[in-house]
């Protein structure tokens, strides 16, 4: 089964909440590494220390992984994806990316709050483009 | 296989159509909005005339058995898999014991659910399409009702979440209203019975699209069209698309379950590429016709296919991307 783009954000998850640097794997035809930047290990936990709801040096972004035009909306309705404020699930589609005749969505990367949906409509994106900026829910403190 | 929960309308199981039987007075069946049932096997790399469920009215709720990726195309429609909502025209996911709800339907008529490897019902004349006259084909030849079990052939393709761009937006008509949709119409064999007056009714009218429309035929209201004298010819054969007028003087589009044969007067046939439009238009919509030549059939025919040709190249490429990576 091919690794997906949800897989790896998880096991960034995973390698952040370990302590573990770096992690290596290997399938037929296909090898991922991930490497965790220590400084931001450094700042989150010290931020997670001094208190337990979610602070704000600790959005994830939701990014492209694809290059294409940006749309907050399926042009069939009129309301966008996610709108600022609105709990969503890791994995929930957060917008679209126009490629041809293709829809590839921005999936979130993690559970929590939207913070604000960077990306505009219409614009221009690449692989890594921040799209929407989440809050992370904090394991064991949600927020309702 | 998948488990259906509720059902609201006369849901059924359509592929392509059953074309070499014609002769026989078996008529086509199959998805009244064939291009919707094409893009949703494209997506999932199945044989375009694969079966899948054409479902006309929401709610709808069934429940996969098994891993298995599906695609919802066709009208618009609010659907979520597992509590996850996906937009419109969407390829998606279900793991085993998964619901997918089809909550409401904001535009379209009808919606189609295709499924990795096809709705795996028996073939019979040459096709899976559900002819609900002659009571066989799709599943025992009947509507689908809750509790049905539909098999799905075996298929061990795994998907990402992707969609398409719906046809309803790539082939819009510019000319297009919001409660309107335009039908471009070839005029047919006794379209001279008319006189001017009648034909300029018949091209000038706002058609509504009256409750009595179905998989056999759109019963249209307007102003009377009526031939110059009574018109009365024997049973002849008539193909899905063919606009008829009974003694009352109000079209009747014969659709894809149409019989292939009828003796009314003919005044104009949909060309094919419209024929999908008619299939999503709604009860109480209205219908306008716009006179076409054989020439813009044939022109019209081939932005539909360059529609399915870039969507099929499109997918070739993610797919290509996906092995790569």
């Amino acid at each position: 089964m091919p690794i997906e783009t949800t897989d790896i954000a998880r096991l960034a998850q995973i390698l952040e909440n370990s302590g573990v640097d770096t992690i290596e794997i290997e399938e037929s035809g296909l090898t991922l590494k991930l490497v965790v930047d220590t400084r931001l290990r450094t700042a989150a936990s010290a931020s997670r220390a001094a208190a337990t709801a979610p602070a704000a040096d600790h959005f994830v972004m939701a990014k492209a992984d694809v290059a294409g035009h940006f749309r907050a909306a399926h042009p069939w309705q009129d309301k966008p994806f996610v709108a600022p404020g609105q709990r969503i699930e890791a994995g929930a589609t957060l917008g679209l990316v126009k490629i041809g005749l293709l829809y590839a969505p921005v999936v979130a990367p993690t559970a929590g709050v939207v913070d604000a949906v960077i990306a505009e409509t219409g614009a221009m994106v690449g692989y890594g483009t921040p799209i929407v900026r989440i809050l992370p829910l904090a394991p064991g403190n949600p927020l309702n | 296989m998948i488990e259906i929960l509720s059902v609201t309308g006369p849901a059924s199981i359509q592929d392509l159509g059953r074309f070499d039987q014609y002769r026989f007075g078996v008529g086509t069946s199959g998805a009244m909005d064939d291009v919707a049932l094409r893009a949703g096997n494209i997506m999932l790399g199945n044989d375009e005339n694969a079966a899948a469920v054409e479902i006309p009215m929401m709610p709808f709720r069934l429940r996969f058995d098994r891993n298995i990726a599906f695609a919802l195309t066709g009208a618009a429609v609010e659907a979520e898999i597992a509590g996850r909502a996906i937009p419109p025209w969407w390829r998606s996911y279900a793991r085993a014991g998964d619901i997918l709800n089809i909550k409401a339907m904001s535009h379209g008529a009808r919606s189609y659910l295709a499924v990795s490897g096809g709705i795996d019902v028996p073939m019979v004349m040459g096709s899976r399409s559900t002819q609900f006259r002659g009571e066989f084909g799709g599943l025992h030849g009947r509507p689908l009702q809750a509790g049905d079990i539909l098999p799905c052939a075996a298929s061990t393709a795994v998907f990402g979440e992707l969609g398409i761009e719906p046809a309803g937006i790539t082939l819009a008509r510019t000319n297009d209203a919001a409660d309107e949709t335009i039908v471009r119409v070839i005029v047919a064999g006794e379209y001279e019975a008319f006189d001017a007056t009648a034909q300029d009714l018949f091209w000038s009218s706002s058609w509504t699209i009256t409750p009595q429309s179905n998989r056999y035929g759109y019963r249209l209201q307007g102003p009377a069209v009526k031939p110059k004298a009574p018109v009365e010819k024997r049973s002849h054969g008539i193909v899905p698309g063919v606009i008829q007028i009974p003694p009352n003087g109000q079209p009747i589009i014969q659709m894809r379950d149409a019989q292939t044969s009828g003796g009314y007067p003919k005044i104009a046939t949909v060309i094919g590429a419209d024929l999908w439009r008619v299939g999503q238009a709604r009860l109480g919509g209205k219908l306008r016709f716009e006179q076409s030549a054989y020439t813009d059939a044939l022109a019209a025919e081939g932005e539909m296919s360059a529609y399915l040709d870039r969507l099929r190249a499109n997918m070739r490429l993610v797919e290509e991307a996906r092995t790569c990576r």
